[in-house]
């Protein structure tokens, strides 16, 4: 809210300059979000016309003599034409500095003027928020008054955040509090004072009914009397500073009080409602309500209306009626100074997309007790534009005393770490407001009626806190304690992240909110979804309407996006969605979530057979050693399917024989669906079933030297490398070293219906130097394991 | 008895000459061979040049090899004498070797040292992988805490209204229950606003004490600007135990400040508002961009914190009472603190990221350029 400091200076002294003013605000939990700087002015005294003549040789000019209160008149030249005698207006005199403007003696037309009348824009003000032309002082100003710091013309307007909690703070007495409380000065008081007509409201409590108990309480006050002009030019200015554009002396007081108590008033012309009495009800189906703006709006059941006999004449904390409206002729006016439900009066405002600064307040639930301070001050205000205050009426919920907290030194160290003296603690309550009694080693404390929000003796100490200044909490290292929670999961996530970033992929972050665009490409490709997809109910846009249902799309979203000519490797580690089936409908178990690991390949196309793809060869390297990064021990990969990925281009990798993540060529339908024309090959793990990391034991290598033997065979060609290598070890088990397959070739080279493979093998004794005969001998073992498993044969 | 001189002289150095004058004759041979050799040495450059030289003159077959066999012809009392004098020449022609061996090798080394290439020239980029910067900002973050005995704990991203808002003591009426700020599922469900479910759930698990940290994705119905983003990341943290205070809370997030920021960074509480900690505190630390003046070198204002001196990067205070209650915690017996740390702004601060959606376009060049 707009803070103006000249406001906040009617109730507290104010020596700091602003910007120690908003860190005060700041540590008191008000951050300023923007100092408002005023203009600097200077030289403008309140002055006087005396007389006002056309000027002679100028028909739009006229001149003035001015009366500003020293031995001689100023004859000053103006081109207002709202100027008259006796008027009491701003004089910018000879040397005074406005608005992009600094006053010297000027020659109009042959006449020397000694000053200038001044208007709003000159000093900073919105020009149609005051007097079209020359400003209009109060006529108690005595004359030559220094008009700047008078009426506080330089002071600048602070904007600031108040929490939730605390709408008695959104008011210029509620900060003053504070800010009094903070530096430990007196706060001036809000003057409540206004002689009532004792007894004269004959209409009693029946004034008001209260039908719906999201009406809290209702204060109602009717005035008599009334005289609809201009406000004083101070209440202008205030209002002007804290952004609320001045309309007259009654919508102003409406305003002022508001902004000055935190307590929203409604007015309304009591000779235009019907019956002469208001009754706080639910709204009607069928009803509407033209309000304020303009706007007919509907009514529905959901808003709290007060209505006078025969309609509805407000909309509760938003907006009042045309039809009851106070205007240029109104005599009579019912003051409302209600407190509602707030969550109530939110969602009204919401509904109708009217926030107001009303509505601001009230949706906070207004404490009961300002409801009598917002009416007795806008008593005092209208009395002194002569209106006649008739007794106020209060009716719904009594005030209740707010609970007796205990609190001592000792409390509020024990849970804020800090040490605050007894004194201290006394003087922040006070200050504050609260009514403080020392009892036995510490304190008994009331909170002021105005602050519901202190319930408990932490919300006491949060008040103490907050006085004396966080600032003076020490950082301190809390000891540490053994405990049994477990990490692991995160581990594992670390564990999987750290493993491909080494292996030279990088780490993506894409949104787990998605368009339709996702699933359609799915549906297009032919690629089955694997579950119902999660819909969000009240999505923000449609590019984030669905839960993700794999990180495939995300991947392959940035393939397309970031073309390139250089493989790219990437990886994301995230929780994927759907819809649970099975047990749709039990609350907590309708979602199925898990948290899983994808990586991906892209590389451009290269020209190479259909049964060979060394792109999915260099992926099932990375991911093999990703695997041993995670496990400790390595992986087996075999042949398997998955959905997204290319049915003859899948393996499943195994650790001891069990799952632990499946990695293929990306689906070609889902490639094209996507646009690419890399080729991609896609890896998934799920991180629940992450396999542990086993820390890997050492074995002796062997001392004796290998002899390496490659070998020619051919094959089937379905018959697959993991079955040769496992036939060469079946052949020679305990000397193979290593066995590879590293070539394959199909074509004309070898007979039709065949492959030829090349395989490595490494002989080695693990306890002596092996023979090249020992060597033949196992060499032809393995062959006749190799004839027999895989019906291979050394090629001619 | 003739010896062949690989120069073509032949000479015969006994018949019949007495011992003495032999002696001297095989001096002056030796003498000779020296002079020889220097003179060949000086005219070998390099160390097969020296091979070569060492094998005519010492090797095998050598001329050294054949003066030694002249001591055969000598008297048997002369010979040792003979045999010593050999010896020595034997050795002042391996120390000339081995002089020139170790001049021609530091020549050699020095003429390795005269060469230079074009460091600058471009170096191919090396394939190499990369964590997320917000990933790299959660570590940076969670490591402190492990290090201080805090477990890591990650939980679920959809939630129930109860672990959501109910436990956390926000009211059925508070705004951020409305669908204006959270997205709801047609079942009830939504995907969690914070991190904050994970204390309950946590609390409700574990008895006293705890001391738990949970990074991890959260939701909001903010429209993505260069400020906000609908998903965005957090770290909750939550100890509880007997004698704990809000002092306590202060220490470890000026340590996560530390070790996320630097050594230099302090922090500091301004007074809040949050239904689930009582009191309450917006917690700043000091600005790295400006090391907490709120100026830039040149005196502008610093953009990292708009001249501030300090940002803000989450919110904190002293578990509820009600909370500790709803998750079966005794609060006349334990006392704890909570914070919820916005892992962008830590990311996009330290790394002078200025558009919280370059995080979530996950650029190639960028990726590599946090990395």
């Amino acid at each position: 809210m707009k803070l103006p400091l000249a406001w906040l200076r009617d109730y507290v002294d104010l020596e700091s300059s602003s910007e120690e003013l908003a860190q005060r605000f700041a540590m008191l939990g008000f951050p300023v979000e923007e100092i408002g700087h005023r203009p600097k002015l200077s030289g403008i005294v309140a002055g006087r016309l005396v007389t006002v003549e056309k000027h002679p040789n100028a028909g739009r000019l006229s001149i003035c003599t001015v009366d500003v209160g020293a031995a001689q008149l100023l004859t000053v030249v103006t081109a207002a034409t709202n100027v008259a005698a006796g008027q009491h207006v701003p004089v910018a005199t000879l040397g005074a500095k406005l608005v992009g403007l600094d006053i010297a003696l000027r020659t109009m037309r042959g006449i020397e003027s000694q000053g200038m009348l001044v208007s709003a824009n000159e000093i900073g003000f919105e020009e149609d928020w005051f007097e079209d032309g020359i400003l209009q002082l109060d006529a108690e100003i005595e004359l030559g008054t220094d008009v700047v710091s008078h009426y506080r013309l330089g002071d600048d307007v602070f904007d600031l955040e108040v929490t939730a909690n605390r709408v008695d703070a959104m008011s210029v007495i509620g900060l003053a509090r504070e800010l009094a409380a903070a530096l430990g000065k007196p706060l001036g008081e809000l003057d409540l004072s206004y002689d009532y007509r004792h007894g004269a409201d004959e209409t009693g409590s029946a004034l008001v009914e209260i039908e719906s108990s999201d009406c809290r309480r209702f204060v109602a006050q009717r005035f008599s009397k009334l005289t609809v002009r201009t406000s004083p030019f101070w209440m202008r200015v205030r209002l002007a500073l804290a952004g609320q554009r001045p309309i007259n002396n009654l919508v102003d007081v409406s305003n002022f009080v508001m902004l000055e108590t935190g307590q929203p008033l409604h007015f309304y012309d009591y000779e235009r409602l019907a019956g002469g009495r208001l009754i706080v009800r639910d709204g009607r189906a069928g009803e509407t309500i033209a309000t304020l703006d303009g706007e007919v709006r509907k009514i529905q059941p959901l808003d709290l209306v007060i209505a006078d006999e025969s309609q509805a004449q407000c909309l509760a904390g938003l907006r009042g009626a045309r039809s009851s409206e106070v205007t240029e002729s109104t005599h009579e006016l019912l003051l409302e100074a209600a407190s509602f439900v707030g969550a109530r009066i939110r969602r009204m405002s919401v509904a109708h997309g009217l926030p107001t600064d009303a509505s601001s307040r009230h949706e906070k639930t207004i404490p009961l007790a300002l409801g009598e301070v917002g009416a007795a001050r806008a008593a005092h205000l209208l009395q002194a534009e002569g209106a006649l205050p008739y007794r106020p009426i209060v009716v719904g919920a009594a005030l209740e005393a707010p609970p007796a907290i205990a609190v001592t030194a000792a409390q509020v160290q024990a849970l804020l770490g800090m040490r605050v003296s007894d004194n201290e603690i006394e003087a922040a309550l006070k200050g504050l407001g609260f009514g403080v009694a020392r009892e036995g080693r510490g304190f008994v404390a009331t909170a002021p009626l105005w602050r519901g929000d202190v319930k408990i003796r932490e919300d006491l100490i949060e008040e103490i806190g907050r006085i004396a200044g966080y600032e003076r909490i020490a950082p301190e290292q809390p000891a540490v304690f053994e405990h049994t929670i477990s990490s692991k999961k995160y581990n594992d996530e670390r564990r999987v992240a750290h493993a491909f970033a080494a292996t030279g992929y990088r780490e993506a972050a894409t949104f787990s909110l998605q368009s339709a665009q996702p699933r359609e490409r799915y549906q297009t490709a032919g690629v089955e979804l694997p579950g119902g997809v999660l819909e969000i109910s009240n999505p923000l846009s449609e590019d984030h309407r669905y839960l993700r249902f794999s990180l495939l799309p995300g991947l392959l979203g940035l393939v397309t996006r970031y073309p390139s000519e250089m493989p790219l490797r990437l990886f994301e580690i995230g929780h994927i969605f759907f819809e649970n089936a099975e047990t749709a409908g039990a609350m907590e178990s309708a979602a199925f979530e898990t948290a899983m690991a994808a990586w991906l390949l892209a590389i451009p196309k290269r020209d190479e057979p259909d049964w060979r793809d060394t792109g999915f060869i260099e992926f099932k390297s990375d991911s093999l050693a990703v695997l041993r990064t995670i496990a400790g021990r390595s992986a087996e990969a075999v042949s398997g399917t998955q959905r997204e990925l290319h049915p003859g281009k899948t393996a499943t990798l195994l650790l001891d024989g069990v799952d632990a993540a499946t990695i293929g060529a990306v689906d070609p339908r889902l490639l094209a669906a996507y646009g690419s024309d890399a080729r991609v090959y896609a890896g998934f793990l799920r991180l629940h079933d992450l396999p542990g990391y086993r820390v890997p034991r050492y074995r002796a290598p062997s001392r004796y030297p290998a002899i390496e033997r490659d070998l020619a065979l051919v094959v089937a060609p379905e018959i697959p490398a993991i079955d040769i290598e496992r036939a060469v070890r079946a052949g020679a088990d305990g000397v193979i070293g290593d066995v590879r397959v590293f070539d394959e070739y199909r074509g004309p080279q070898v007979e039709a219906g065949k492959k030829s493979v090349a395989v490595r093998i490494l002989l080695q004794r693990g306890d002596a130097t092996l023979t090249d005969t020992e060597a033949d001998a196992y060499v032809a073992a393995i062959l006749s394991s190799l004839a027999e498993r895989c019906g291979a044969r050394l090629r001619e | 008895m003739t010896n062949a001189w690989p120069n073509g002289r032949a000479f015969d150095f006994i018949g019949g000459t007495p011992g003495s004058a032999l002696i001297s004759q095989l001096t002056d041979q030796l003498k000779a061979l020296g002079e020889q050799l220097e003179t060949a040495l000086a005219a070998a450059h390099d160390l097969a040049a020296l091979e070569e030289l060492r094998v005519r003159f010492l090797g095998r077959s050598g001329q050294v090899t054949a003066v030694r066999r002249g001591i055969g012809n000598l008297p048997a009392g002369e010979r040792p004498e003979a045999g010593k004098t050999i010896n020595e020449a034997v050795s002042a022609l391996e120390r000339s070797l081995a002089e020139r061996e170790a001049e021609l090798q530091g020549r050699a080394l020095a003429a390795q040292l005269d060469v230079a290439i074009d460091v600058t020239f471009p170096a191919p980029p090396a394939r190499s992988g990369s964590l997320h910067p917000l990933r790299r900002a959660t570590e940076d973050a969670c490591a402190y805490f492990e290090r201080r005995g805090f477990a890591v704990v990650l939980g679920d991203e959809i939630e129930t209204e109860y672990y959501n808002f109910d436990a956390l003591n926000i009211p059925p009426d508070h705004p951020a229950r409305e669908g204006l700020d959270s997205f709801y599922f047609p079942n009830g469900l939504l995907l969690r606003t914070h991190t904050s479910p994970m204390q309950i759930r946590t609390m409700q698990a574990h008895p006293p004490p705890i001391a738990i940290v949970v990074p991890g994705k959260s939701y909001r119905r903010d429209s993505m600007d260069a400020r906000h983003s609908p998903m965005f990341h957090q770290i909750e943290g939550l100890m509880v135990a007997a004698g704990i205070h809000m002092g306590h809370l202060k220490g470890m997030l000026t340590g996560m400040c530390r070790a996320v920021f630097g050594p230099a960074q302090a922090v500091r509480f301004r007074p809040s508002f949050f239904p689930f900690t009582e009191p309450s505190a917006e917690v700043d630390t000091t600005c790295p961009g400006c090391a907490g003046s709120g100026a830039l070198g040149d005196g502008a204002n610093c953009k990292t914190c708009s001249g501030a001196g300090w940002i803000e990067i989450g919110g904190a205070g002293m578990v509820h009472p009600d909370v500790l209650r709803e998750s079966g915690y005794d609060p006349d017996a334990v006392s704890g603190w909570a914070f919820g740390v916005g892992i962008e702004r830590i990311a996009m601060v330290r790394q002078e990221v200025d558009d919280i959606r370059v995080l979530f376009e996950n650029d190639p060049r960028v990726l590599e350029q946090l990395a």
